[in-house]
């Protein structure tokens, strides 16, 4: 709730959807999170809980899911200078 | 490899190193290239962007492992991947303008090493975390420094990275050793090391490559 009054504040020509909208997408395309797996991914391969096939193919999945994340966050920014401009 | 474009893993103070390794993006070896009373520690490359693959990331953290650990267990301030040089001036450039800072950062970490210590808890999720997370405290007792890394997992307890006077490894290894006995079968223990200090120096180069 803090970020949505801030962003209000700090820019009152930001809608209430505006906002929603950039929360939505955060939770949809959550780099960090993404980021967060692949490392967890990583660790447990590294002591042995994950066998080999097993990460690999949970490596190329997440992956492949950053790229998109990436990818949607950045035309999402783009979308939104493009609206304010 | 023709281009005189070189890849730079860290700094150490000046000294004259040579040695074959599998380097970063094939190169074959590593060497110094000195400007004043510090070297960088480098091999060659065809580009200025390298490439991040896992392989490289690798070959570049086992090199400054090598050099670390290797005659006269030498101190080195790391480089973060991915950082190279169109020539040995450009490189001379940045050990000349940069060297206060390499220098303070040097003195910093002289004689030590880093090691990680990460602590998952059992599969089953049995452990006492608070207990796990004080007991580790031991490890400071050993180390000079300590860094907190991010708990990146739900099963992540601890995840620290310690400087480590060289001296005091064995004792730092005692303590380790003494924490799995402690917890048996409810924690996993990843420990890591001894690795370049990245985390206890902050060397931001800016200059044109």
């Amino acid at each position: 709730m803090t970020f949505l009054l801030d962003d209000l504040l700090l820019k009152p020509f930001v809608t209430v959807l505006d906002v929603l909208q950039t929360m939505a997408v955060e939770e949809l395309y959550d780099v960090e999170a993404i980021r967060n797996d692949l490392k967890e991914n990583q660790l447990l391969y590294e002591l042995g809980e994950r066998p080999e096939s097993e990460y690999e193919r949970r490596k190329a999945e997440l992956e492949a899911d950053l790229d998109t994340a990436e990818a949607a966050r950045e035309q999402y920014a783009n979308k939104q200078l493009e609206v304010r401009s | 490899m023709s281009s005189d474009h070189l890849y730079l893993y860290g700094v150490t103070d000046a000294t004259d190193l040579r040695f074959e390794t599998d380097a970063v993006a094939g190169a074959p070896e590593v060497r110094t290239v000195s400007h004043g009373p510090l070297s960088g520690i480098v091999s060659d490359i065809d580009t200025t962007d390298p490439e991040r693959t896992d392989e490289d990331v690798e070959r570049h953290d086992e090199v400054l492992r090598d050099v670390l650990t290797g005659d006269g267990d030498r101190t080195v301030v790391p480089m973060r991947y991915g950082m190279a040089f169109k020539s040995g001036r450009t490189l001379k450039n940045l050990l000349r303008e940069a060297r206060p800072v390499l220098r303070r950062s040097l003195r910093e970490v002289e004689g030590t090493v880093e090691l990680g210590v990460k602590v998952l808890a059992d599969a089953e999720g049995e452990a006492d975390r608070e207990a796990v997370r004080e007991a580790a405290g031991r490890f400071d007792d050993a180390s000079e420094r300590r860094d907190d890394d991010e708990l990146f997992s739900d099963r992540l307890v601890v995840n620290r990275s310690y400087l480590v006077d060289r001296d005091d490894v064995p004792a730092f290894d005692d303590a380790v050793e003494a924490f799995r006995g402690a917890f048996g079968d409810d924690v996993v223990v990843q420990y890591s090391g001894p690795w370049a200090p990245y985390s206890f120096v902050d060397v931001h180069i800016g200059v044109d490559r």
